[in-house]
This record gives structure tokens, C-alpha cells and sequence, in this order.
């Protein structure tokens, strides 16, 4: 494997061949927000958030399926590329369900902490959100699609690491919909005892059934002044 | 109800027109045994069939009626060829007839913008429409 | 500049159901010479000097697509004819395919040898399946004479998707999957169909290809402008009294297009290059057509002082929202957005800053999105607040 030097935000750094843009900017301690990447999956680049400036390139370029290439310069978070998250963020935002305070994922949701960090608060257009019914008839999983993102991560995590293949994608566009076989509420036998895709889940889409006495997830929100 | 005897997964597109074309829609049965005979999820033969603008997962009328609405065809009138189609259907778009004689639908650019107003029914294209060849085209439809 | 016929040589002349009148008009002569005579580095050669650049839309350099291909490891590779021309106001490609099904299969075949290709497909959109039948046995009629004995040649039926149009959608789709778009790179000629180098072509940029061969590269580069040689074929619709097809040399005017040849009168807009394409006033009639300057794939729809630009605009930006795959986020969400906000300025009912939104969605969509629909979605929406401001201004609620 040979060594590729680029420049990244004005330095120097070195990454191996093959290496994807996200990956030699993460092993130098440099953080680029990320939606539908997981590094267990396979790259799709389907939420764009992680979206870089690379000179001579006409576009911006998706960083988690970009690889490296010798001499490539980079940035990561210059003015064109913040603007151009806070963007998709906020239309994210537009069709999410948008009920935080009462949502479960509450301070662990992903979505909302990218928002935070890139000070997107109420989109400014007028929001079409996606309504559909909350999925409870499994005993071991919720599905609340009103607050899917669409990032495919629980598609990829059961087809890639659970092999069952319960989900797929269907329609076209905005309609766009992860579903269970013909579109129906989820409630397979093979979701028992897995959680694979629950733990995937980077909003508040999908979750367990509620059981008495958990744990409370993530730390807790300290708000001080 | 569709040979899907070596058949691989690369081949469920095909496999879902042709049935298409058979049956008219595709029916959930279908589907599943196509999953079935090309191991592959149910959901994702439900996301390829639904993907694909002439492919229906509902059943369709006998006849099925495309006129285009894009610009072009916009520019020649085409709204009021809708409207003749409306009349002599009874139905609006998105809608299937109660006799199950037509389904009628709008569409996007057929590519036949040089002789708009322009319709496929099944799979056939009809231009320079005017509500009176409308008529006379409907009519001929069993 | 004249119109001039290379792509269109043979339409209405040959009968499209007999090969014989097409061999009549020098046909598969070229893929005899490329056969006998030239290797196939030679032929990738001939094509890069010849100037040609893809004629879909995006005007990629053909030779180089080529020796990309033909220099990239696998053991199987594909040639690819894109005929899913689904861009609003085109219609070039099913007008030659009616017409010299032949041209395109010799081209295709000189393609295969060039590359390395074994087998080719043509994927036709479903709303051109009238041509199905007159495709197929212009196929066999070509293997039967035995100008196929190398390459072979299947026709793959969309089934409704613009998308579909765009190569790594396209390629999707002939995989027998739902026809969303692939990041890139890899690139096609790379990493294609099943992950083997292919090259994509457009019908009309295939069309070139005996001509070239025979003519020889230093003929076609005589033709047309600086960085845009040969010929361009238009659909031209709309209000004009001769809606049509025709085929200019490069660097021809707008102007001559669509007054002189389409006779077009009190023209207030012209979009160029369908949905996707830019939109620009009548003052602009002047400017040539080129990929130096506004070329697309060359659909041409003109809209007369009735029309009214907002509506052009809500409806371009509603048929690119029903179309988009919906896989990344800008386009899914942004185009949807964008013909939500339309819908309101066209019953007068904008906010003022509306405008400002409009512009950084634009923007954002076309850095961020995933494939050239979603780059280019926005380009109807920068394009009329750029020329057409003030009927977005007029629009706007007065309380």
C-alpha cells in the first residue's frame, strides 16, 4: 500500500491508498459530521452532509466514499461547505417530525446534535413532513417513520451484519419509505433478540419497546447558563 | 405465472414488465414467489416494483390511458385533452374506471413534443390529439 | 452557420426495415475499415482527434471514454447506448432510431472492438417501446449478415424513470434493481455495469462514430467551433410553427434554430436543454449554441409573451421532484422545497424572503447532490431570478 500525501484544511498530511477523504481526516483528529456512514457499512453517500471542498472539483465531493488521491487538497469546513450543510440539515429538519422535547433518542439523536453544532434551528420554509402511523405491533421493535432521515443505515446493518434482509426501499423520491415486505408494519420473528438496526438508527426512528426500569441512555442534559 | 426458471436476481426487472404486460399489475402473490425463486427479500421485489413509473402493484383497467403533462404538451393544450378524457371515462386521473375498462393517468415527457398533444394508451403513442380523436380513439377500446 | 447532415445522413433516405438500403449508403463500411485496417488504440485515436464530445447532455470527451475503457483491467467489459432520452422537449433520439436503427448497431459494434467489448445493450426508455420491434430486427438482420460476429447486441426496456437516463442509474436499473444513482468515482469506463469497465453513449454521439471512421478524424474537426466539433441534432417544441428535429453545425444561433428554421414569433423565453437545462429571455437569441456556451442535450422549447415564467419554472422543478431517486438528501428534500415555494409564488402568494431561500437551496443542491439531476435541478430556478426578478417580486403577498 503506498503512502499519499494531501493537504488537508493547510496541512500536510499523509493517508494510505485507498483511503477514503472522511478516514484520513478522522485519523488526524479532524471531524467531519457524518449521517448515513457508519464505518461498519457499506458507503452509499446518500445524506451528503459530509460533503467537502476539493480544489479543481466543480462540486462538492461526499468525503466518506471519496478516496484519496496524491496531491488532493481539502477542506473540510470552509465557508462554501458550512453553508452548504447547514442547508441540508435544515431541509432534514423540514420533513422530520420536529417534537425533540418528546422524543425518546433526546439528547443521543444525531440529527439534532448536528443541528446544534452548525446552529440550524427552525427551517425557513414552510415544512412538509412525512406523517406515517408509529409501527408498534412487534413485540421487540417501534417503528416511527415520521422521524426517518432515509440514511438506509438499519437497511444496510441488517442486510450487512444480521443477514435477514428485512428491509428494503421503496417508491420513488420524496416518497421514498424504508419498508418491511409490502409495505407493512414491522413484526418478524427474527427481530427478537437483535437490535442491530435499532442501534444503527441515528434519530429516533427506530426503538425498543419500552420496558420498565432501563437505564437511561447517553449522559444527561445539563443546562447551564 | 411468470417462468422464472434460471432466472437470477439481475433479471427481476425484466421479469416484473413482463409481468406487467401479462397480468396488467403486479399482484403481491406474484411478487413473493418471484422473491422466493430469486432469493431475495420480499421488501426489496416491493422496491424495484414500486421504483418504476409503468409498473403497478394495483390491479389496472384493460386499457390504460398516459397523457403527458409536461410543457410541451402543456403549450398545445393539453389540459384539454385531460378533460375529454375525463368526459368520456368518467374517471380523473389517478383513477381506475369501476368496470375496469380504463386506468387513467398523467405523465412525464413521452418524447413525442413535436406532435403535442401526445397520449400513450397501453403501449402505444397517439399525437396531434384533439378531444375529437380522443373520442374516437376511446371508443375504439375494448 | 448551415444545417448539415452527419447524424441524420440517412434518415428518410434508408428504409429502416431493410439493411440492404442502408448498405446501399456505404453502411457498415466503417466497421469493415475499423476491422481490416485499424487497431483498435488506433480507432480510440482517430475518435479523441476528431474532437467528438458526448451530445447526452453532459459533452464528456468520447475518445477519452474510450481509451479509459479500453485501458481498464477486466475480463469482460460492455458498451452501453443510452436511448432513455426522457429530458422534457427531446425527442432527437427516437426520431433517428425510427428512422437508421443501423447506423447506431454499426456503431455500437465498432465500439465493442475498440474497447475490448464483447456485448452491448441498448436501453430504450419504456415509452419508445413502438420501437422495440424495429430495433430487434434491425439487430438480427445486422447478425445474419455477419457484421456481429464479435459483439453482440441486447436491447434492455426501462419501465418509467427519467432517472433512468443518467449512466449510473441507467446501469442500476439494467442490473434489474431500482434506478438510483451510484456515487462516483469509480467511474463507468472503471467500474461499470456489474462493476466491469463500460462505456455509456448517447444515441446521437454514436451516431458519429462510421462517419468519423470514414471521413477520417481531421474531416470532423473541421466542422463546428474551437471545443465543439461536428454537428448537434435539436428537438425543437413549443410554440413554434415547426416543431421538429433538426441538425445544425456547432456554433450555430440560437437564433437561426428557432426563428429562422422552427419559425417561432413573439418569443419571450427559450429553455434549452429541457428540465434540467437553462432557461434564458428572447434578448439572448444571439448567443450561439455550443458547449462553450448553452448546448444540453439539445431540446429546445420555446414559450411565446402568453406564457408566464413562474409557471414555466413550478412546472419544471414539480416533474425533476417526481423524478429524483430520492437516495440523497438535497435533491429528495431540496426539490420538493423548491416547487413548494413555487406553487406559492405562482398564485401570488410568495414571502419576500422566499427569494433568499430559493437562492441558497439552489446553491446547496448544486454542490452537494449526489448526480447531475440533482447538480442541475436548481439551474431553472438561478436562471429566471436572473433574468426574470420581477415577476418573483410581483408575486410576493402584499399584506
Amino acid at each position: 500500500m503506498g503512502e499519499i500525501t494531501v493537504t488537508i484544511n493547510g496541512s500536510q498530511l499523509s493517508g494510505s491508498e485507498g483511503m477514503t477523504i472522511l478516514e484520513a481526516a478522522q485519523e488526524n483528529g479532524i471531524d467531519i459530521p457524518t449521517l448515513c456512514h457508519r464505518p461498519e457499512l457499506t458507503p452509499i453517500g446518500a445524506c451528503r452532509i459530509c460533503v467537502v471542498e476539493v480544489e479543481g472539483s466543480r462540486t462538492l465531493v461526499g468525503s466518506c466514499h471519496t478516496p484519496i488521491t496524491q496531491g488532493m487538497v481539502i477542506y473540510t469546513h470552509s465557508p462554501k461547505v458550512l453553508e452548504t450543510r447547514k442547508v441540508i440539515v435544515e431541509l432534514l429538519l423540514a420533513s422530520h417530525c420536529g417534537s425533540c422535547f418528546m422524543c425518546d433518542k433526546a439528547n443521543v439523536c444525531e440529527l439534532r446534535r448536528i443541528a446544534a453544532d452548525l446552529e440550524v434551528g427552525l427551517p425557513r420554509f414552510r415544512v412538509r413532513k412525512r406523517y406515517y402511523p408509529i409501527e408498534d405491533v412487534s413485540p421487540y421493535i417501534v417503528r416511527d417513520l415520521t422521524k426517518c432521515i432515509l440514511c438506509r443505515r438499519c437497511v444496510r446493518a441488517c442486510n450487512e451484519i444480521k443477514k435477514a434482509r428485512v428491509f428494503g426501499i421503496a417508491y420513488r423520491g420524496f416518497d421514498s419509505k424504508v419498508v418491511v415486505d409490502f409495505d407493512q408494519p414491522i413484526d418478524k420473528d427474527v427481530c427478537q433478540d437483535c437490535d442491530v438496526c435499532i442501534s444503527f438508527c441515528p434519530t429516533g426512528a427506530l426503538s425498543r419497546v419500552k420496558k420498565l426500569g432501563e437505564e437511561k441512555k447517553g449522559k444527561a442534559l445539563v443546562i447551564s447558563s | 405465472m411468470i417462468p422464472t426458471q434460471g432466472k437470477k436476481q439481475e433479471d427481476l426487472l425484466i421479469l416484473l414488465e413482463e409481468a406487467q404486460n401479462k397480468l396488467g399489475y403486479l399482484p403481491e402473490e406474484l411478487m413473493a414467489e418471484l422473491a422466493k425463486s430469486l432469493d431475495m427479500s420480499i421488501s426489496d421485489v416491493y422496491g424495484v416494483a414500486t421504483f418504476y413509473s409503468f409498473l403497478s402493484t394495483k390491479p389496472q383497467g384493460r386499457n390504460v390511458i398516459r397523457i403527458c403533462k409536461c410543457l410541451p404538451c402543456l403549450l398545445k393544450n393539453a389540459q384539454a385533452i385531460i378533460e375529454s378524457v375525463e368526459r368520456e371515462t368518467g374517471i380523473k386521473p389517478g383513477e381506475t374506471a369501476p368496470d375496469g375498462k380504463f386506468s387513467f393517468e398523467l405523465t412525464n415527457c413521452i418524447g413525442a413534443c413535436d406532435e403535442a398533444p401526445a397520449m400513450m394508451l397501453n403501449n402505444e403513442v397517439h399525437v396531434n390529439l384533439t378531444p375529437g380523436k380522443i373520442s374516437q380513439i376511446l371508443k375504439a377500446c375494448k | 452557420m448551415p444545417e448539415k447532415w452527419i447524424v441524420l445522413r440517412n434518415c428518410g433516405v434508408i428504409d429502416p426495415k431493410r439493411i440492404t438500403t442502408y448498405l446501399d449508403r456505404d453502411g457498415f463500411k466503417a466497421l469493415k475499415k475499423a476491422l481490416a485496417e485499424m487497431p483498435p488504440e488506433q480507432i480510440i485515436e482517430e475518435i479523441k482527434v476528431s474532437g467528438l464530445r458526448g451530445r447526452g447532455g453532459a459533452g464528456f470527451p468520447c475518445g477519452l471514454k474510450w481509451e479509459l475503457a479500453r485501458k481498464a483491467q477486466g475480463d469482460e467489459k460492455y458498451v452501453i447506448c443510452n436511448a432513455d432520452e426522457g429530458e422534457v422537449g427531446t425527442f432527437k433520439d427516437r426520431y433517428i432510431l425510427e428512422r437508421d436503427p443501423f447506423t447506431l448497431i454499426e456503431a455500437m459494434a465498432i465500439a465493442g472492438y475498440a474497447i475490448g467489448a464483447k456485448r452491448g445493450y441498448i436501453y430504450l426508455r419504456a415509452e419508445y417501446h413502438h420501437l422495440l420491434d424495429l430495433l430487434g430486427k434491425a439487430i438480427s438482420q445486422a447478425r445474419e449478415k455477419g457484421f456481429l460476429d464479435h459483439f453482440e447486441i441486447a436491447i434492455h426496456e426501462g419501465a418509467g424513470s427519467y432517472i433512468c437516463g443518467e449512466e449510473s442509474a441507467l446501469m442500476e436499473s439494467i442490473e434489474g434493481k431500482r434506478g438510483e444513482v451510484r456515487y462516483r468515482p469509480p467511474f463507468p469506463p472503471s467500474r461499470g455495469l456489474w462493476g466491469k469497465p463500460t462505456i455509456i453513449n448517447n444515441v446521437e454521439t454514436l451516431m458519429n462514430i462510421p462517419q468519423v471512421i470514414l471521413n477520417g478524424a481531421h474531416w470532423f474537426n473541421q466542422i463546428g467551433t474551437e471545443r465543439s466539433k461536428g454537428t448537434k441534432v435539436f428537438s425543437v417544441s413549443g410554440d413554434v410553427k415547426k416543431p421538429g428535429v433538426y441538425e445544425l453545425v456547432l456554433g450555430s444561433q440560437l437564433r437561426e434554430l428557432v426563428m429562422d428554421l422552427a419559425l417561432a414569433e413573439k418569443v419571450k423565453i427559450i429553455q434549452v436543454g429541457g428540465a434540467t437545462g437553462r432557461i434564458i429571455p428572447y434578448d439572448m437569441i444571439d448567443t450561439p449554441l455550443s458547449f462553450e456556451t448553452i448546448l444540453g442535450a439539445g431540446a429546445i422549447t420555446v414559450f411565446d409573451e402568453s406564457r408566464d415564467i413562474i409557471d414555466i419554472v413550478h412546472r419544471t422543478i414539480e416533474f425533476l421532484a417526481e423524478e429524483c431517486c430520492g437516495k440523497c438528501a438535497p435533491c429528495r428534500e431540496g426539490t420538493e422545497v423548491m416547487a413548494e415555494i413555487l406553487e406559492r409564488f405562482s398564485c401570488g402568494e410568495g414571502v419576500e424572503r422566499d427569494i433568499g431561500v430559493l437562492e441558497e437551496l439552489s446553491n446547496a443542491m448544486m454542490l452537494s447532490s449526489l448526480c447531475g439531476l440533482g447538480q442541475a435541478a436548481p439551474n431553472p430556478v438561478v436562471d429566471s431570478l436572473q433574468y426574470f426578478r420581477s415577476a418573483y417580486e410581483s408575486r410576493i403577498r402584499k399584506n
